[in-house]
């Protein structure tokens, strides 16, 4: 006996998402009971069968959570940096510096966007 | 639209067509009964929650199937299914065997679901289009049943000595009876008026000429043999009683589960 992991599409244009796992003897025994744990009350449109043995399991936390700080790698870092640049665009459009500051923990965006419907 | 369609039919072959509906009914309610008797003890929890789900879809389909009676003839479907006596019941005789070991559960329903399908597809067109409808969709889910029972007969055929020899040996008891699926109706007024697309000794000969190819490489029993274009039973006809009303000890012990709700208050709705 062998695990299988089950992965299932709920509708399509679904992503494929981890259903759970079962015990099966073979792959077309475990496609059968596959489809009888997540497939037989028509939720699914789609199954993926995986032995548990083909999966690569990572986890180290050196390689994943790595102890200095690396937020200069995240998204967040991007946005700070538009978040400037805007307000620095603001300034020299004359527009109000304080609004700037008031939507300081909005996304920039959004903030820039809502100020352009505020004053036609 | 049951009375339009069956309002086409003359008296024979409406008769004929209530044989046969509550034939049918009764073999597909009386195996899922026999089969859910597996729920909690299958070999594996998985083949559990497998097995008790066929048993289900069995019972489903015999309460389409008793719906589509009571729709031609009046009643009530309930009262078709429980309110019977054991010898009023008109499933094949493949279904008197108890449940017995996994190998003869796995080899009757085997028997049972190949013959069902040779079955419906002389009934996917049929004139009585009610039925046709029904049947398009059991089609459908013993797509699935038919999978799973090849799969478990190579299983136990291929898997050592012990469930080999299990395995032949239920089939060996059970062809007889196998037979009775498609046998003990009264089939001609069914084919004259087109509900039934051939007679059902044709339907056996699709029936063998499709197992065949699976039990004669695995060398499993299969009790005919090849004369011309036709498949010959090697052992005596399964004989009289087909489909009751003599009715085996263990059957009786089955209806008196199945019906023991119903009995004590025949009234309650829920």
């Amino acid at each position: 006996m062998q695990v299988y992991e089950v992965f299932r599409r709920e509708r399509e244009g679904g992503p494929m998402q981890h259903a759970g796992n079962l015990l099966a003897p073979d792959p077309e025994l475990a496609a059968h009971y596959a489809r009888e744990f997540y497939g037989r009350r028509q939720e699914s449109v789609r199954l993926w069968i995986v032995p548990r043995a083909a999966i690569r399991d990572l986890a180290d936390p050196d390689l994943l959570q790595p102890p200095f700080d690396r937020s200069f790698k995240k998204p967040a870092g991007y946005s700070t940096e538009i978040k400037r640049k805007l307000a620095e665009a603001r300034a020299r459009a004359g527009g109000g510096g304080g609004e700037a500051a008031d939507a300081e923990d909005e996304d920039p965006v959004v903030a820039a966007g809502r100020k352009g419907v505020e004053q036609p | 639209m049951t009375t339009q369609a069956a309002e086409q039919l003359d008296r024979r072959a409406r008769d004929a067509l209530a044989e046969l509906l509550l034939a049918m009914a009764d073999d597909e309610f009386v195996l899922g009964f026999w089969d859910s008797e597996w729920t909690g003890i299958a070999p594996v929890l998985e083949e559990d929650v497998a097995f008790a789900s066929l048993a289900q879809d069995e019972i489903g389909h015999a309460q389409a199937l008793y719906r589509l009676l009571t729709e031609l003839q009046g009643g009530d479907p309930d009262q078709v299914a429980f309110g019977r006596r054991p010898e009023e019941y008109r499933h094949a005789r493949l279904l008197d065997h108890p449940r017995t070991d996994w190998a003869f559960s796995v080899a009757r329903r085997f028997l049972y679901d190949t013959a069902d399908a040779a079955r419906l597809d002389a009934l996917v067109a049929s004139a009585f289009w009610p039925l046709a409808e029904v049947v398009a969709k059991m089609r459908r889910e013993e797509t699935y049943h038919l999978l799973h029972m090849h799969a478990w007969v190579e299983r136990l055929a291929g898997g050592g000595e012990e469930p080999r020899s299990r395995l032949e040996a239920a089939l060996e008891r059970l062809w007889p009876d196998a037979r009775c699926v498609l046998g003990g109706i009264d089939d001609a007024p069914l084919v004259a008026a087109g509900v039934l697309a051939e007679p059902l000794a044709a339907v056996e000969q699709r029936w063998l000429g499709g197992l065949a190819p699976v039990l004669e490489p695995l060398a499993l029993p299969f009790p005919f043999r090849r004369a011309g274009d036709r498949w010959e039973p090697t052992t005596a006809p399964p004989g009289a009683g087909c489909r009751g009303p003599q009715r085996s000890d263990d059957f009786r012990w089955l209806w008196g589960e199945f019906t023991m709700v119903h009995r004590s208050d025949p009234e309650a709705t829920w």
